[in-house]
Formats: C-alpha cells, structure tokens, sequence
C-alpha cells in the first residue's frame, strides 16, 4: 500500500549485505518474469505459451516476497499460478485437438506495430530513469496479515466490496457470454 | 476508525440499493417466469427508490469511508443524470423487439446494467485513485457484455469484441498513467496528489505523460478523437437500448470522473485569488491538450457522420462531435465552463435518449436502422417524426429547442474565456452538422412512401414515453433557469 512520502532517510549501514543479496534476487527474477513473459507472447504453440506465463507470474509473486508483501506473494501463487493458469491449462487440453493443433497466432501490420510499441518502449524508458520517484523503504516486519486485515477493514473497505461486486458482475457476464438457451434463436 | 465507516453508511445508500437492487433480480430471475417483463418492472422499482436516495442526498457536502469517495452537489447531479438515463432505458428494454428473442436472458441484462449504474455512481463520486480506476472497470465490464448481448447477431458479438480490445489496453494504457501519477507524488487520494503537487514537484515532462496516459483512458469512455474508432461499430452493433446507455450515460459519467479528478488534483489552491477562477500548476497546460482533443472531435465526428447512412452509426459519431463540445467547456477551465458542461450533458441526454428512441420504434416496426429507408416515414408517423425532428434539432442546437440553451452557454463560456478559435470551430462544425441531421427530416417528410403507405401505429405506452422526453427537451428550451441554477449549485466539489 502507497503511503506517504518517507522524510527520513533509510539506515543503509546495517542492511547493506542483505539489499545486495536482494538486489541479486530481485534481477534474476525480473528476468525470470520478463523473458518468460517475452517467450509468451512470440511463442506460436499456445500450450507453450499458458505454460511460459507460469513462470512470469510466479516470477511476479517473487518479486511481491522482496517487497516484504508476504500475503500477496501467497495470494498470486494460489490464485494465479495454481487456480486461472490451471484452469487456462485444462481449457487447452481438453478443447479438441484439432482444433488447438491448426490455432495459428498471426501477426499483422508488422511495420506499424513495431514502430508503436518500439516508440512506446523509449517513452516508458525515458520516464523510468528521468522521474524523480518518491520512493518508500519498506520496513522489516515478521508477516503483513493483521495489517492488511485492519487496513482492509477500515481504509480500504469500500475498494474492497467493491472489488467484490465487480467479480460478481463479471461471473455473470461471463455466463451470459458463453452460454446458449434452448430457445434462443 | 469504525465511526468513519457506520457514517459513511448512512451517506451510501444509493450505491447500496442499486447492489440491492442488484440481487434481488438476480434471486427474481431464479423464482419468477421469464416469459414477461415482470423482472423489468422490478428493475424498475429498484432504480425508483435508488433515484429517491440520491435526491435525498442533496446539500450533503462530506467526504466518506476515509476520503475515498465524496458525496457533494457536483456528485449528486451526475448521479440524478445517470438515474433518470437509467430509468428510460428500462422503459426502452421494456419496448424494445430487438430483445425479445432474449428474453430468457433479462435477468443477467439488468443485473448487467445494475453493476454499470453503481460503477457509474462511484465515477462520479470517487476521490482515491484506487476507486476511480475500479468503478472504471466495472462499468467497462459490463459494457463490454452488454454491448455483445444479442450474440446471434453477428454485428453485436464483432462489437463487442473489438469493444473489449480497444476498452482492455486504452484501460490498461490509464492504470500506467495512474502508476506513474502515485508513483511521483506518493499519494492515492486526489486531495494527496494535489498537495504534493503543491510542495512543488518539478517533473512537468513526467506529469504530462502521465496525464496523457490517464486521458487516453478517459477519452476512451467518452470516445473523443483518436480514441474514438470503438464506438461506430460497437454503437452499431450493441441493441439499440444499449448504444443509447453508452452514448448518454457511460460518456457523460467519464466526464463527471475527468472533471474531478483533474480539478482537484491539478488545481493550484494557492493562487486562486491571483490568476482568478481555475489556475492550474505553472508548466502544466494540460487543458491545451483537450482543447485540440476537442477540436478534432467536432471536425472528425461531424465530417465522418455525413456518410453514414445506418441511423445508429451516424448517432456514434454525432456523440463524438458532442463530447467534443462537451470538453470544450472543460478547457476554459473556468467555474462557468463547468456550469456549462452540466447544462450541456442535461439537455444532451433527453435529446439524445429521444432520438436514440424514435430509432428503436422505427426498427421495431420496419426492421431497418438505414435512413433511407426512413423515405416517406413523415405520413405514416407523424407524431414519431416531428418528435424525431424536434429531437434532431436539438442536437444540432438550433432554437427553440433544449440543444440551443446547451450551445449557448458552452459557447458563452469558451468566447467569454477567450478561446476563440476553438468556438469558431465549434461553430463551423455546428453548421456542418445541421446537414446530416437534416438529410433524416428530409428523408422523413420531403418523399413519398415507396408503394407502402399504411400508417404505422404505435401503442399508448410507447407514446407516454415517448412525450416523457419530447416535452424536457422543448420546456427546457424556453424556461431553463431551474436546471441553470441547478448546475450552479451544484458546482460544489467536496475539499474546494
């Protein structure tokens, strides 16, 4: 959770080793994250593809451990990883065959599309390294749970029913979507 | 902490009854037939009684569940909009044929429009940035399904696809901008952004992308140039009671949300006695960016919506050429550009709802959105097409019409703020505009009926209907100072 902005400066001195060995971490597995992500999108076997993005979000769930958020990082595994990719899974595999083996991905408009993304990367580079971020170091603590079940039931109540109105909404859509009645024309 | 929380309760009540609302059509939708529209009318009751909440909010001027939405005259007031918008197009669904061969599915259509109406309420409403992106979403959500909800037809499921594509990355491209936003002031909550700003963050370049990034997310549900090129085919395809719900009550929600959030983060509190009415952060001209926005929605909606001949297709880009008018009044960045806007999407959504219903009737009864097969339509339906007439001239904002008041002040506004190429344009493309709008009365009066002449009739409940909004649209045309001073109320924002 953002907060507001630290005044005081962060203790280097004691923590050195550790954010060094952390920053080591927090590399390894950004490219974790980032290759198998890049592998996800160029992969032309969809089975590949479902598999690739496991590695990207448990990548992504590491990277939520060395941000000290021990329930999310928990949270992104057992929903993530192990319920919707799972699900992706079954999905492909028991789809008819035929119909996952001649799944073709296509990419058009190639010149364009490179040109775009290519001039979007350099924009979000040059924001990255020419913004002045505020930045929070965040504290040690043993677990974030009674926090975040505190802040979950005062500060952020509201965005949290939300939240669940939202998923309700979107059950229902999907159903609506992928269902068919008898008697509809 | 918990008596922040039980306050707040007590000053959410619209939101929880349209939730309510919400449930209780899905539990009717288990027990009752399906066969008619009883789900309809208790759709119907629900809104009623949300609508009642809401006017009974009125004078509130407080901030709830700790700062993440307030509930102020200016939140009232698009909520009152969005309500009565609400309500006429469940009185449209109620008559509309297009949806019949639907009607096992009524239940998920309105608990759809449920969840679109409370994200809506929160857009309005929310000052944390958190909220303001997830009312967004949800309202997209479940545009994008009802968009595609008659799937048999090919158009509605193309729609709504390309509806989902366009909505999922132009969503994605804000929470960027949203990232970035927190990521240089350190604050979720608009106020917080504003203070931070305040403290002097001297980054105008990093801002701008971020604000860019945030519009073009905000451009998409308004569907302003260039972020418009979803709404031709997903206002074509989408049932006709939808495509008038996006076109009236999703864009003018997007607007009441950009109007907050950029008000209150980027308003520079401290000078407001020096420069005058609305000065923003030096260095941060972000209003130039909407006045081309603006200006290139009038010229390419009005210019592309000359070729269309599909009725709904040339409404969606009559809409764009309308937001385009609508931001024009958000760029004078003056509290009369603000008074202006609210007159403009008040007047907009009768005119708009009312021809977006004459449209259904037609198609209910001929089977066909093209105007020319509207030819010779002025005998055997007079009523329907003088009110269509009416209707039209309203949006073209031609006296004594509803639409003319609209114009006036949102052309005063920008003229008396001194942009005056941008009213110029406004104007040109007005002129512009008269002539489509033009080619359906002429279609409807000035030929004869090829071969079939028997005159069209139309049960009394369309009619009550259909008076509901012809009447605003004419009455607001020559005694408007209710819903002006209504509008100047209402200008007050929680924390200015």
């Amino acid at each position: 959770m953002p907060g507001k902005p630290a005044n005081d400066k962060p203790t280097y001195d004691e923590a050195n080793r550790l954010m060094e060995l952390s920053a080591i971490l927090f590399y390894a597995f950004t490219v974790l994250t980032v290759g198998s992500a890049a592998y996800m999108v160029f992969s032309k076997n969809i089975v590949h593809a479902a598999f690739a993005l496991i590695f990207s979000l448990s990548g992504v769930a590491a990277l939520y451990v060395l941000l000290y958020a021990d329930f999310v990082a928990a949270t992104q595994i057992l929903v993530y990883v192990g319920g919707i990719l799972i699900l992706i899974l079954f999905g492909i595999m028991l789809t008819t065959l035929d119909f996952t083996e001649n799944l073709k991905t296509v990419t058009v408009n190639m010149l364009p599309a490179s040109l775009l993304s290519g001039a979007v990367a350099v924009l979000l580079l040059y924001v990255f390294f020419a913004a002045e971020w505020t930045t929070i170091v965040p504290a040690d603590r043993d677990g974030t749970m009674y926090d975040l079940g505190m802040m979950l039931m005062n500060e952020y109540l509201l965005p949290f029913q939300i939240a669940g109105v939202l998923l309700l909404v979107a059950i229902i859509g999907a159903l609506l979507m992928s269902t068919r009645h008898k008697n509809e024309p | 902490m918990v008596e922040n929380i039980l306050n707040s309760i007590g000053h959410f009540y619209p939101e929880i009854s349209i939730v309510v609302t919400l449930c209780v059509v899905i539990i009717a939708d288990l027990l009752l037939k399906r066969e008619n529209h009883t789900i309809s009318w208790i759709f119907l009751a629900g809104l009623t009684v949300t609508g009642l909440l809401v006017l009974q909010q009125t004078g509130l001027n407080t901030s709830i569940f700790h700062d993440m939405a307030a509930v102020d005259p200016f939140a009232v007031f698009f909520k009152v909009i969005l309500i009565i918008a609400s309500l006429f197009i469940v009185l449209f669904s109620i008559n509309s044929r297009e949806l019949d061969p639907y009607k096992s599915r009524l239940g998920e259509y309105y608990m759809l429009i449920a969840g679109m109406i409370l994200g809506m309420f929160l857009m309005v409403g929310s000052t944390n940035l958190l909220l303001i992106y997830l009312a967004f979403e949800m309202t997209s959500i479940c545009s994008y399904v009802l968009a595609g909800f008659t799937k048999r037809a090919l158009k509605s499921a193309e729609g709504s696809i390309k509806y989902i594509m366009y909505g999922a990355v132009s969503s994605g491209i804000m929470l960027y901008g949203i990232s970035l936003l927190i990521g240089i002031t350190a604050a979720t909550d608009i106020y917080g952004v504003n203070a931070s700003l305040a403290a002097g963050i001297d980054q105008p370049m990093i801002l701008y992308i971020a604000i860019l990034m945030i519009i073009v997310g905000i451009g998409f549900k308004i569907a302003v140039v260039p972020f418009h090129f979803w709404a031709p085919d997903v206002y074509e395809g989408a049932p006709i009671t939808i495509t008038a719900f996006l076109a009236v009550a999703s864009k003018i929600a997007a607007v009441a949300l950009m109007i907050r959030l950029f008000k209150v983060s980027f308003m520079d509190t401290a000078s407001v006695q020096i420069i005058g009415d609305w000065p923003i952060f030096e260095g941060l001209n972000w209003n130039m960016l909407l006045a081309f926005m603006a200006a290139l929605a009038m010229i390419a909606g009005n210019l592309t919506a000359l070729k269309q001949d599909n009725i709904k297709r040339m409404l969606a880009y009559s809409s764009i050429a309308h937001a385009g008018y609508i931001l024009m009044g958000f760029v004078v960045l003056t509290d009369e550009g603000i008074t202006a806007i609210m007159i403009y999407v008040f007047m907009y959504l009768f005119m708009n709802l009312g021809a977006f219903y004459v449209a259904m009737l037609f198609s209910n009864k001929l089977n066909t959105e093209s105007i020319e097969k509207y030819k010779g339509l002025g005998f055997r339906a007079p009523m329907e097409c003088i009110a269509m007439t009416v209707f039209l001239i309203a949006l073209t904002g031609l006296p004594p019409t509803a639409g003319f008041i609209a114009k006036l002040y949102i052309f005063g506004a920008a003229i008396s703020a001194g942009w005056i190429w941008l009213v110029l344009i406004a104007g040109i493309t007005t002129v512009i505009s008269l002539f489509y709008y033009i080619r359906v009365v002429k279609n409807m009066f000035f030929f004869k009926s090829d071969g079939i002449s028997e005159p069209l009739v139309f049960d009394a409940g369309s009619k009550v209907i259909l008076f509901m909004l012809l009447i605003p649209v004419l009455l607001f045309g020559i005694y408007f100072t209710p819903i002006i001073e209504f509008a100047r109320y209402s200008l007050k924002m929680f924390g200015m």
